[in-house]
């Protein structure tokens, strides 16, 4: 078709419509004028003429119907008549409307949601520039092997990080406690980042005597620094160390996470071996060269694995990083999010199917109701796909308004999810609703109309015409679409069912977390951080003296029963690990001194924390000085390396040390790393030696940071009031933080899994309500078309109970198909969650069993009022209903 | 109308014939069913209703055009004529037809010596 045609058409089909439509009806009525004058010339009489004429002719309108279908923008036509009449329809059914509306708004909503995340988690692209050429290194590195990673890998520039440090920053007022990450001089500039003021790093930044500078996060200058642009040149102190601000990063960097406050050149010094072979374990990412691929990049990274066992200091396991490889960086930051995030998604995508059967039962209710109507339609000339286009035409509006409902949901729910999920989510503030989710939410509205528009929308096509008008629109269809209703139901059930599963698990997995026993006594246990400079402590008698004083302070305050010293809080998230040399043990020949977690506590900590004792005894002050030194292990440590034998009297020694410890007792096992165990895999055992000058790090030093456990009345605030009071005296730069009671600690410490089980409870508090009004709306439906059938039993004698029978009969029927469906579909489904259930198997049958009563309550209600209404039909009523 | 003597008409073939009705002489739709019959000696017969779908089809295409005009008896009626697009395509409609023709009742010939 040319241009001038189509234009032709354009104008001639849409502008001039009623002209067209003119010409249309006098070009028929002349063919059909000249057909009888033809005949009437044959001899047939006038009158006769033309009705044989148009009798042979056919249909005109269905003629019409077909001559308008040829032209091509005719659909233009057809569709924006079909959103008038379907428009039109939605407003005289103001109750449908709104209930199916609100049903898929919830349902596009949840997705929209949920898809956002995953949009802006795993989709969207990283946001620094060419991201495709960012890469992650698998596994960790300590300084000096990064150092020769750098030197020795030609396909990319390596960058390295380690987040979760601290440092106090003094001389601003009241001194705070930051948290900071490590970088290496070229981290920020390999990914591209620019800052707000200032600069970056320059390469050769983080050597030893180069590294005095820092770089401050948009909200912390603006927090303690009142957005003073002139803060870049000046020096701060940090740490007792006074740093040149360079730099200002603009308030969307957040990397890797928005805890980071400050950041810090890496101190790469490879004088002190222990902590440039041995210190940080440190994730390396890198930028590939322009013409490098991932594959050379791997390459690469296996050859340099080969090459950097031999220059560490000492041997290394060979096995160490054996399998090396370079991931896309957006992949390796988010790999952990990933199974979660697609877990939720598979839940809400439930939700919605749910919400679409309860629509299409909603639409085939009112289809048998319009069976009349669409008869009609077809009486006067609409072919069935002209129906079926007709009736998609009207889902797709309903989906549309519930999707523009659910886009206000969506982002309703987005910020509540912001809240939910774990703050350190790497790239979470950058999640948004942006072109992608609304291109999602568009095409999920308009394939959701599809999914519960087609099934009705077949349905009525095949009504037949005759049967229709007969019956003046009660029955023809009735009983087919009842079949169809039914397994929308049972269907929807089963989701729910599977939903609920997944939540009953989520929340028995949660509870046993919550209750298991962590070892210790929570209960009135108030925590705070004390943080005095690292440099304050190189002096440990000084360091030592410090905290003597602020716990006998402590302990003679009002309202403080105990009060004791910790290094590494247990599930406080931190964790301090030495190597171990452990008497008559022979571990295998690479690695004879085992990784421990070193504990360092004041002699009160197992008393406070309410900690038992398996065998010895507990340390006492006079321990503190002992000499030979003494030491407290965990069961597990014992067990492992004394098997069978009595660990009190053993002997341990820190890898570096003249003097061994002897160990005087040991504790039950206490939850320390999380929740679920007391430590990680590459933690060889678990020791606690008195807080003391012999209690020294690998550097060497006694650690500067402690936790303070205090057995109190007072509340949080009142605690810290106190405690900063007591410390300020004593030394005004040492910052308190981190004031928060042992089971505000635990609650943290289970707070992924908290939000993974509350949202899957929503969703299946969701799906349960669903589920409840699509089984009422059936039978509901069911009820009012069998009103009269159920007034002329009465008449006949059928009592209450029959009647009663007769309805929850069916409603038992599907209830029990949905919830057997159900229950088999988590059987098979249910081993997804596996990794995210604890104490609790993905089968557990105590929960299969809940849920499976707890559906049959819930449809038992949901059957309750359209049951009484059936029980309540007067039969004279009834019968005049005709 | 003479229902013995009459062959189902093929698939496809309406718009062929149409045009072929449409080139010999501009005609209104009745006439382009008197025309086809009149050719074909009443052996093909056209569905009325199966006519104007077809004309809006070819006019749509381009292949014929239509202006409004006075039939025999003096009544407006809308005529159609064959556009240049559409002479070309009735030549290449012939033009497939005949070759297909041909190979069918080559096949059809066949006896079992020819194998």
């Amino acid at each position: 078709m040319s241009l001038w045609t189509g234009l032709h058409f354009l104008l001639s089909g849409v502008l001039h419509r009623s002209r067209a439509e003119a010409e249309m009806d006098q070009e028929l009525r002349f063919h059909i004028e000249a057909y009888a004058e033809d005949l009437s010339r044959k001899g047939v009489p006038r009158e006769e003429a033309l009705r044989q004429a148009q009798l042979e002719f056919g249909g005109v309108e269905r003629t019409k119907e077909e001559c308008r279908d040829q032209q091509s923008l005719r659909f233009l036509e057809v569709l924006f008549q079909d959103l008038r009449y379907a428009a039109r329809s939605l407003r005289k059914a103001p109750g449908f409307t709104s209930v199916a509306v609100l049903t898929l708004a919830l349902g596009i909503g949840v997705n929209t949601a949920i898809f956002s995340l995953v949009s802006g988690l795993l989709l969207r692209p990283l946001p620094y520039p060419n991201p495709q050429q960012l890469v992650s290194v698998t596994g960790a590195y300590p300084k000096g092997a990064f150092v020769a990673m750098r030197e020795q890998i030609h396909t990319m520039d390596g960058a390295t990080y380690s987040e979760g440090h601290e440092v106090n920053l003094a001389g601003q007022g009241e001194p705070v406690r930051l948290a900071c990450t490590l970088v290496s001089a070229e981290l920020l500039s390999i990914l591209g980042a620019r800052p707000e003021l200032g600069r970056t790093f320059y390469p050769g930044e983080d050597r030893p005597g180069q590294d005095n500078y820092v770089i401050l996060s948009h909200a912390l200058w603006e927090k303690q620094f009142a957005s003073d642009p002139s803060i870049i040149g000046r020096s701060i102190e940090l740490e007792g160390l006074s740093r040149e601000v360079v730099g200002v990063m603009p308030a969307h960097f957040a990397f890797p996470s928005t805890k980071t406050q400050l950041w810090l050149p890496l101190h790469n010094d490879p004088r002190s071996s222990v902590a440039y072979w041995a210190g940080d374990f440190m994730p390396v990412i890198g930028r590939l060269h322009q013409g490098s691929t991932l594959q050379q990049a791997r390459m690469d990274i296996r050859m340099f694995q080969s090459r950097v066992g031999a220059l560490f200091p000492w041997p290394m396991p060979a096995n160490w990083n054996a399998n090396g490889s370079v991931l896309e960086l957006q992949n390796g930051m988010v790999a952990n999010m990933r199974a979660r995030l697609l877990m939720l998604l598979g839940a809400v995508l439930l939700v919605l199917l749910i919400a679409c059967a309860n629509v299409a039962n909603l639409t085939l209710s009112r289809g048998v109701t319009r069976e009349k109507e669409i008869a009609l339609r077809a009486a006067l000339g609409a072919g069935s796909r002209r129906i079926i286009t007709q009736l998609l035409t009207e889902s797709i509006l309903l989906s549309t308004m519930g999707g523009l409902v659910g886009l206000l949901f969506a982002i309703k729910g987005l910020s509540l999810l912001k809240t939910v999920l774990p703050a350190d989510t790497p790239l979470l503030p950058d999640v948004r609703l942006d072109w992608r989710v609304l291109a999602f939410t568009g095409a999920l509205a308009v394939l959701t109309g599809f999914v519960f528009g087609l099934a009705p929308a077949l349905r009525s096509s095949r009504i037949s015409l005759m049967e229709s008008l007969r019956s003046g629109g009660r029955g023809a269809a009735a009983s087919v679409s009842h079949r169809l209703r039914s397994s929308l139901v049972i269907a929807e059930i089963a989701f729910a069912v599977l939903l609920v599963i997944a939540a009953g698990l989520l929340i028995r997995s949660f509870w046993a977390m919550s209750h298991v026993n962590p070892g210790f006594h929570s209960e009135s246990i108030l925590t705070a951080r004390i943080t005095p400079n690292e440099s304050f402590c190189s002096d440990p008698a000084r360091c030592l003296a410090f905290y003597r004083e602020l716990l006998s302070q402590v302990q003679s305050s009002p309202g403080v029963s105990g009060a004791t010293l910790i290094n590494t809080l247990p599930l406080g998230g931190r964790l301090t690990k030495r190597n171990m040399d452990v008497e008559d043990y022979l571990g295998p020949r690479d690695q004879s001194s085992p990784l421990f977690w070193l504990n360092m506590v004041t002699p009160d900590y197992f008393h406070v924390m309410s900690i038992s004792f398996l065998a010895g005894q507990p340390f006492t002050e006079a321990n503190v000085s002992d000499n030979p030194p003494v030491a407290v292990v965990s069961a597990t440590t014992a067990r492992r390396y004394w098997p069978n034998q009595n660990a009190v009297g053993k002997h341990i020694r820190l890898l570096g040390d003249k003097e061994w410890h002897t160990v005087i007792g040991v504790i039950s096992d206490v939850r320390a790393y999380d929740i679920q165990r007391s430590e990680p895999e590459w933690i060889e055992g678990t020791v606690y030696i008195p807080y003391s000058p012999n209690a020294t790090l690998e550097d060497g030093r006694v650690p500067a940071e402690m936790t303070v456990a205090m057995k109190t009345t007072l509340d949080e605030s009142q605690m810290g009031t106190m405690l900063r009071r007591v410390v300020a005296v004593l030394n005004q730069e040492v910052p308190v933080s981190e004031v928060k009671t042992m089971h505000t600690v635990i609650s943290e410490a289970v707070s992924t899994p908290a939000s993974t089980t509350s949202l899957f409870v929503a969703f299946a508090a969701l799906a349960l309500i669903l589920g409840m009004i699509g089984t009422y709306g059936v039978l509901a439906f069911l009820v009012a078309k069998r009103t009269q059938e159920i007034g002329i039993r009465v008449a006949l004698g059928a009592k209450r109970r029959d009647v009663l029978w007769l309805v929850m009969k069916e409603g038992a029927r599907f209830t029990i198909a949905g919830i057997a469906l159900g229950l088999s579909g988590a059987f098979l489904v249910t081993r997804l969650l596996a990794s995210e259930l604890y104490g609790v198997s993905p089968l557990d049958p105590v929960t299969y069993l809940g849920v499976a009563l707890l559906m049959a309550v819930v449809t038992l209600l949901a059957c309750y009022v359209p049951t009484r209404r059936a029980m309540n039909v007067d039969p004279l009523i009834a019968l005049r209903h005709e | 109308m003479p229902l013995d003597k009459q062959l189902d008409l093929l698939q496809g073939t309406i718009d062929m014939l149409i045009l072929k009705a449409v080139s010999l002489g501009p005609l209104h739709g009745y006439g382009v069913l008197l025309r086809i019959q009149q050719i074909s000696q009443d052996h093909l017969e056209i569905q009325q209703g199966s006519l104007y779908p077809a004309l809006y089809r070819l006019e749509h295409q381009g292949w014929i055009s239509s202006e409004w005009g006075e039939s025999e008896n003096k009544r407006k009626a809308k005529y159609y004529h064959l556009t240049a697009a559409g002479k070309r395509r009735l030549q290449t409609e012939t033009d497939k037809w005949n070759r297909m023709a041909e190979v069918i009742t080559g096949i059809l010939r066949t006896t079992p010596e020819d194998v």
